[in-house]
């Protein structure tokens, strides 16, 4: 239970990360470590290199202007739970951090680390997801900018290079009438999700949106989900249809059982009441 | 060796450590502070737990190098902290201990959850326990302990954050020992390493074949699953080409053989990556084929040396003519059980689509060979995910359509 030896390296800037990740192919990015660690620990992970980026001052800052609002990739969930940092999402951000893992696991795990992970199961990928999150990633030619949905390519697979590093998070700003609602099945809590949905709904701006995980199958984003609901209105959350929402994720490729097909259903109508109650 | 310079329970250190040692190994074996236990080593028991600049964290799964320039405090330092003399003491009148393993864990948990408020009442305090385990107790003891301190402990003023940056602890303004110091990656290159970077696996773009897969079922250790495979090849090619097992072997992301068949045994090798983990699995196979019912056996187990994980399979296949003979549709039943910490780690379900999503690979692949297109002549890993999702989410954007004309009918 002692991870093999490796080299440690602390670079206090971004570049530096690059050059790193660049001449050391067995290199991997520690931030907080919090799922890093364990499979450090099981020897699943052997790198030669680690490289801390948690004292890089750009991955820990919240830049909002007009335009966007992005979070620093090393944030942690801690940070955002305790309103320590400005919620653009009516309080949504702060609700999905709170119920990730446990408290000590939430004072280091960071916003970028689970992302760049992408463990499906993991509660800030659908969060994101719905909200239409982008991330903004360092490259050796400079800065690009991905949409979450599309990032994602599967059960902890990104499109994120060998050496390429997530350096921050952009939330799209909801209006003030936007709603949300989070709801994630596991039997212990603090456990990897069996099912989550997500959703999200802005009168304002029409934006309109759900998510179903749970699993090891990519999440499932849709961007009309109107045809889920019996009425065609997605504000009447009583008129979630439950076979429409299952037939849609087996459409959309979701292949589990009938009991993990239904409670992801049964998550995603769960999460459209916590948006519609007031 | 690494230096690093903290301060722990109020005195500052200095030490050189390996930059494996954890923060938990760092306190008990080099500063003699055994009050912080050390329980699963991955993060799951918080018996471990020890407050780092203000707030709690796991010691086991944060490393000492990573703590450089941080404020410890262990369980050992809260000796007459106001709070903690009340809970020691609601500890013992509720019994909320019996072997006392979890309890400095608990204790550093329980007053955290206490100081911000957020043990409000039993749910809230069992939700904010929940990463603690106790295997004596129950947890009713426990409970109640916490919830009798929480009742009386009314000062407000302790709420806020200890922590000096929204990343975790000490973040960037932090006195760093590796400042001083030359660049700090200077390290001589290992000679083992390989100079190529492995290269993320690319499979035939569209799948020209047809998968379907079946229920999954448990049987003892054995996850069993069924595919269909449908290649658009008569069955007589199929069963020539599958008699090869050299052959076949290429259709398999992520396996080679050490070298030809002998009596249908081959020793070989599977490279298998779920995330971060990769697995290089070192083993055997002995295949047999039925000529007369068209259909095969291949049973294998490997062994994966670094991390020790274990896995074994059998695969029977039966083929059978469909579309008037000029396709085969190959009936593939898989059973697999895996053992160690790759078992232990990766979540069943992760496994299991890794599993079934093989075939998918292996379809593909064979329609090619088939067809006489060569398939990649180093056999790429096979990463969980990245063989279908991409055409998933395409498949979501034709999904509505045909939602909305199922209503209108």
């Amino acid at each position: 239970m002692k991870p093999v030896a490796f080299d440690y390296a602390r670079p206090r800037g971004i570049a530096q990360v690059l050059e790193l990740l660049d001449a050391n192919p067995a290199a991997k990015i520690l931030a907080g470590g919090q799922t890093l660690g364990p499979m450090l620990n099981l020897r699943l992970v052997q790198p030669e290199l680690l490289i801390d980026i948690t004292r890089i001052a750009e991955l820990v800052e919240v830049n909002e202007n007009d335009d966007i609002y992005a979070i620093g990739a090393c944030v942690t969930h801690a940070a955002i739970e305790d309103g320590r940092v400005r919620d653009p999402a009516n309080g949504f951000l702060r609700r999905v951090a709170s119920g990730i893992a446990y408290r000590a696991v939430r004072t280091r795990g960071t916003i970028g680390g689970s992302l760049s992970h992408a463990d499906p199961a993991a509660d800030w990928l659908s969060a994101l997801l719905v909200l239409g999150g982008e991330l903004e990633i360092a490259h050796a030619g400079g800065m690009r900018r991905a949409a979450l949905h599309g990032f994602v390519k599967g059960a902890m697979e990104t499109d994120l290079g060998a050496v390429e590093l997530v350096t921050a998070i952009h939330v799209p700003r909801g209006s003030r009438v936007a709603r949300h609602g989070f709801h994630k099945i596991c039997r212990k809590t603090g456990e990897f999700a069996e099912a989550i949905g997500a959703v999200t709904t802005d009168t304002d701006t029409g934006f309109f949106r759900m998510v179903a995980a749970g699993g090891s199958e990519q999440p499932v984003l849709f961007d009309d989900p109107k045809p889920l609901f019996k009425n065609g209105d997605p504000l009447d959350a009583g008129s979630f249809d439950m076979d429409m929402a299952m037939d849609a994720l087996r459409e959309a490729g979701m292949e589990p059982d009938e009991y993990e097909l239904r409670i992801r259903a049964v998550a995603m109508s769960r999460a459209l009441q916590e948006a519609m109650s007031p | 060796m690494t230096r690093v310079a903290l301060t722990v329970n109020g005195k500052k250190v200095k030490r050189e450590v390996t930059p494996r040692t954890n923060l938990a190994d760092f306190l008990r074996e080099e500063l003699l502070l055994t009050g912080t236990h050390v329980g699963c080593e991955h993060g799951i028991c918080g018996a471990c737990t020890v407050v780092v600049d203000g707030e709690i964290a796991r010691s086991c799964i944060t490393y000492a190098v990573a703590c450089d320039g941080t404020e410890v405090r262990t369980i050992e330092n809260f000796d007459n902290d106001p709070l903690m003399v009340k809970l020691r003491q609601a500890f013992s009148e509720e019994h909320a201990l019996q072997c006392g393993y979890c309890t400095p864990g608990m204790l550093v948990a329980a007053r955290d959850l206490i100081r911000r408020g957020e043990a409000k009442d039993e749910q809230s305090i069992r939700i904010g326990m929940s990463g603690n385990l106790c295997r004596c107790t129950g947890y009713m003891g426990i409970v109640s302990a916490i919830a009798k301190v929480a009742r009386d402990h009314t000062e407000k003023d302790d709420q806020q954050s200890g922590a000096r940056t929204l990343g975790p602890a000490p973040g960037p303004d932090a006195p760093d020992s590796l400042a001083s110091e030359e660049p700090v990656t200077a390290r001589p290159a290992r000679p083992t390493t390989t100079k190529a970077r492995a290269e993320a696996p690319t499979l035939a773009a569209k799948p020209d074949v047809n998968v379907q897969t079946g229920e999954i079922s448990q049987d003892g250790k054995f996850t069993k699953l069924t595919q269909t495979i449908t290649v658009n090849h008569p069955r007589d090619s199929v069963w020539k080409f599958m008699s090869e097992i050299e052959k076949v072997a290429t259709c398999m992301p992520g396996v080679t053989l050490d070298g030809p068949p002998e009596n249908g045994h081959v020793d070989g090798r599977m490279l298998v990556k779920i995330g971060p983990i990769s697995a290089d699995l070192a083993g055997e196979a002995d295949v047999t084929r039925h000529e007369d019912d068209w259909r095969g056996l291949i049973e294998g187990k490997g062994r994966d040396t670094r991390s020790a994980s274990l896995a074994s399979g059998r695969v029977e296949y039966q083929l059978a003519e469909v579309d008037g003979g000029a396709a085969t549709q190959i009936a593939v039943s898989i059973a697999y059980s895996l053992a160690g910490p790759l078992a232990q780690f990766s979540r069943g379900a992760i496994v299991r689509d890794l599993v079934g999503r093989l075939a998918g690979a292996f379809a593909q692949n064979l329609e090619a060979r088939l067809s006489g297109r060569e398939t990649e002549a180093q056999p790429a890993a096979l990463d969980a995910g990245s063989l279908v999702f991409k055409v998933l989410w395409d498949r979501i954007k034709s999904l509505f359509g045909m939602l909305l004309g199922r209503k209108e009918n």
